[in-house]
């Protein structure tokens, strides 16, 4: 019998034989990976998405994806003998007789809210560190398709269970297709199979939403690794760190545990918000009715600033042609079709606009500084400031009732924040970033201070360089220190105290 | 014809022995099922879900003096109404037992909607108050009370969802409206208050009629608000029933926000 080592080293010869693997893998344990807390948001998004698709393949094993009206004759009494569709009947059961359904539904929900919440602030980080220049442009939009994938899924998901909150939504989402010019019509009767609610919509969102989209992001999200890969990922600057070089942890082992570890710390965050805290309880919102509606309805997060769009819109109609007679573009248009458009279009373009405006076409592994950048730090806060505003104004209602104050006046407030927070704020950032470029010792890590007491009983501080730290030169970088605590001792390739491992080549 | 020969005593044994034999099938095919429908049994006599009375006559005098104390200053010696205030002749009892038994009359402030605050009079000067004005004239509502034991609670969320939900929000936690005016929170309201103001339609609320509801209906209604005053609460913490908004801060400062923090933890921090 030979033992466990063996037999893996006979396992891995036999691939290596056959497959050549052996290069490959070595070359990818050996990988090195910038160690940064802010290039671990899109981990974040990730691992959601993992824990997503787990939690969903578990609620599609009790989810009846129907329109078919049923009557109501489970556990939960408010609403029995009542009659349902049974998408929502499904949702009820899953809810109250499914063992682990809530809490699994629960996560599932929870696991979708910060899955894109991670992908908007791993987008900001790219953004503002400059990080979708050349030669990363591809990845950029890649990304951004993700964000859309996600958002359009997230909603149809969100609408599955047709209650009367989600159903509402559908209504919403059907009076936008048909505002579209000319195709308005025919495009929403093509996606829903009839005039609104018909009763093919729950089917087809359900298709969509576990097997067309998820593969999309899968495979999207798997060409943006593999791009990220092959790239190498970008570092900030530093002692050491040039154009032409990546300084960090090895993938294995110190940057797969710290990944791995950080897939358990997301699960385990999203799996204690699903058990302690509530969300969508469908129960207390009642099957969908086209009839009946509530007050107070909003989307989840993620939509909130097309639905502050809409509230936020004046009733302005346009009109093309003779008044009557004429072709008529609702006002729903503007909020719900063309600010999505002209949003995601600018992101999509935002990698060609900038380098033609900075005429830079050069390539860029090092990061830039927010600060050092303060146009397009100042341009991005105010762009950002205008989606904030249009997010807070999905919540209105909420806002006036909270603030006991009238619902008008903070509709108005927010028509006027609109136009002035971006302006407002992207000049006090410009000016604010200006500023530091004045101060003495920005970027410049801080060292220890200590005070001491003299046997006179004076105060004097200790280790503090006069007129800042610039003697105080780090002699450790955290990477060095990360991979001495990996076992893996230092490389012996070191220049001036830091760590430094050239890759060259593609690794493909 | 044939029942005519059936004696009551015949009658009532073929009845029980069915009740029984149905309710056994039902506890041997469904426990869960047959236990929670058990507590609604088949009343002996019918109960009436909403009763109306009046209060007592012997109150009058003691609630004119409160009126002429408290109410008289806006809405007139008899009631009868004033440039600040409406008449009152002729609403009933359930009209002035509604606005006084919330706290909202007397009006703490006459330039904005009358807000829900500790009752300035107790029970029985409220009942007084309302017993002097459904004295002046005939008409209006009494007092209703609600025996919840003779509502569907199904039949409620469904009425509830159909003439409530469009202002007070399908939880029941009220929101704000167009202007200064808002739905309140259905939350602190009593079986009675609820009857009372579906029935004479408080401040901005429509008000439902026997035309528009039975009694019955009325009742289960109030049998559904008082659920949602304590629902089911699985799945944790209800963030006060005000739906999406909250969840989002909840997925962006706490379920993100924390993710930052473990990131942070983890990763590299030197530039």
């Amino acid at each position: 019998m030979s033992t466990l080592e063996e037999r893996a080293a006979q396992a891995a010869g036999f691939a290596d034989e056959r497959l050549g693997v052996a290069r490959f893998t070595r070359k990818s344990l050996n990988k090195i990976f910038p160690d940064h807390w802010s290039f671990m948001l899109g981990e974040i998004a990730l691992y959601s998405f993992v824990v997503l698709i787990f939690t969903g393949v578990f609620l599609t094993l009790f989810f009846v994806p129907s329109s078919q009206q049923v009557i109501y004759h489970g556990s939960y009494a408010p609403l029995r003998g009542q009659r349902m569709s049974e998408a929502y009947a499904s949702t009820l059961n899953i809810s109250f007789n499914v063992r682990a359904g809530l809490v699994m539904r629960q996560i599932h929900h929870w696991a979708a809210d910060v899955f894109i919440a991670a992908i908007v602030v791993h987008l900001l980080r790219i953004f503002f560190t400059g990080a979708f220049r050349k030669p990363r442009e591809l990845n950029w939009v890649i990304g951004t398709t993700l964000l859309i994938l996600a958002i359009v899924n997230g909603f149809i998901g969100y609408s599955l269970p047709d209650d009367l909150i989600s159903g509402t939504g559908i209504r919403i989402a059907f009076s936008i297709l048909l505002s579209i010019p000319v195709i308005g019509s025919y495009l929403a009767f093509f996606i829903f199979g009839s005039n609104f609610p018909g009763t093919s919509i729950i089917p087809r969102f359900y298709i969509l939403h576990v097997l067309i989209l998820p593969a999309l992001i899968a495979a999207l999200i798997g060409a943006h690794l593999a791009i990220m890969w092959h790239q190498k990922h970008t570092q900030y600057p530093g002692p050491g760190r040039t154009e032409r070089n990546v300084v960090g942890i090895a993938f294995w082992p110190a940057y797969a545990l710290q990944a791995g570890g950080f897939f358990f710390i997301t699960a385990a965050v999203l799996a204690a918000l699903g058990g302690l805290v509530q969300i969508n309880p469908i129960w207390l919102y009642g099957p969908y009715v086209p009839y009946k509606v509530s007050y107070a309805v909003q989307p989840d997060w993620y939509m909130g600033w097309l639905d502050g769009a809409l509230r936020l819109m004046p009733s302005w109609e346009a009109v093309f042609g003779p008044t009557i007679g004429g072709h008529m573009i609702p006002n729903v248009f503007f909020p719900a079709v063309l600010l999505p458009g002209v949003t995601f279009g600018l992101l999509f373009a935002w990698p060609w606009i900038e380098s033609a405006v900075t005429r830079d076409r050069s390539e860029h592994n090092l990061c830039d500084r927010p600060r050092e950048r303060p146009i397009r730090t100042s341009v991005g806060v105010g762009v950002l400031m205008f989606y904030i505003v249009l997010f807070l104004a999905s919540a209105t209602d909420v806002l006036a009732n909270t603030f006991e104050t009238s619902l008008n006046l903070v509709l108005w407030t927010l028509r006027v924040l609109l136009f002035v927070l971006p302006v407002l704020s992207g000049f006090v950032t410009y000016l604010l970033v200006r500023e530091i470029e004045h101060l003495p010792a920005v970027g410049v890590p801080k060292t220890a201070v200590e005070i001491r007491r003299t046997v006179d009983g004076k105060f004097e501080l200790a280790g503090l360089a006069p007129g800042g730290a610039a003697e105080e030169e780090i002699t450790e970088l955290p990477e060095e220190a990360a991979r001495a605590k990996s076992g893996l001792g230092l490389p012996t390739e070191a220049e001036g105290g830091a760590v430094q491992l050239r890759q060259e080549g593609g690794l493909l | 014809m044939k029942f005519k020969h059936v004696s009551g005593a015949g009658v009532f044994v073929f009845g029980a022995t069915m009740l029984v034999a149905v309710t056994a099938v039902l506890v041997s095919r469904s426990p869960q099922l047959a236990s929670s429908v058990a507590p609604t049994p088949v009343p002996h006599s019918v109960k009436r879900a909403v009763v109306y009375t009046n209060p007592p006559a012997r109150l009058i005098p003691e609630g004119k003096a409160l009126f002429a104390e408290d109410c008289e200053t806006c809405h007139g010696p008899q009631a009868q109404g004033s440039s600040r205030a409406p008449n009152l002749q002729g609403l009933g009892a359930a009209t002035v037992d509604f606005w006084v038994s919330t706290g909202r009359m007397p009006l703490a402030d006459p330039t904005e909607q009358a807000f829900v605050k500790s009752p300035v009079l107790n029970r029985t000067q409220q009942l007084a108050v309302s017993a002097y004005v459904a004295s002046l004239a005939p008409g209006g509502p009494a007092i209703p009370s609600v025996n919840l034991g003779a509502t569907n609670i199904s039949r409620g969320e469904s009425l509830f969802a159909e003439d409530c939900a469009a202002c007070h929000t399908i939880t029941g936690v009220g929101d704000a409206l167009a202007n200064n005016v808002y739905a309140p929170s259905l939350y602190p309201a009593t079986p009675t208050q609820i009857a009372e103001a579906i029935r004479t339609g408080p401040g901005n609320m429509p008000r439902f009629g026997p035309g528009t509801l039975s009694n019955q209906e009325v009742g289960d209604i109030v049998r559904y608000v008082t659920y949602l005053q304590h629902p089911n609460d699985r799945g944790g913490l209800g963030l006060g029933h005000v739906g999406p908004v909250a969840e989002g801060f909840v997925a962006i400062l706490i379920g993100l926000g924390s993710l930052l923090v473990a990131g942070y933890w983890i990763g590299g921090r030197a530039g």
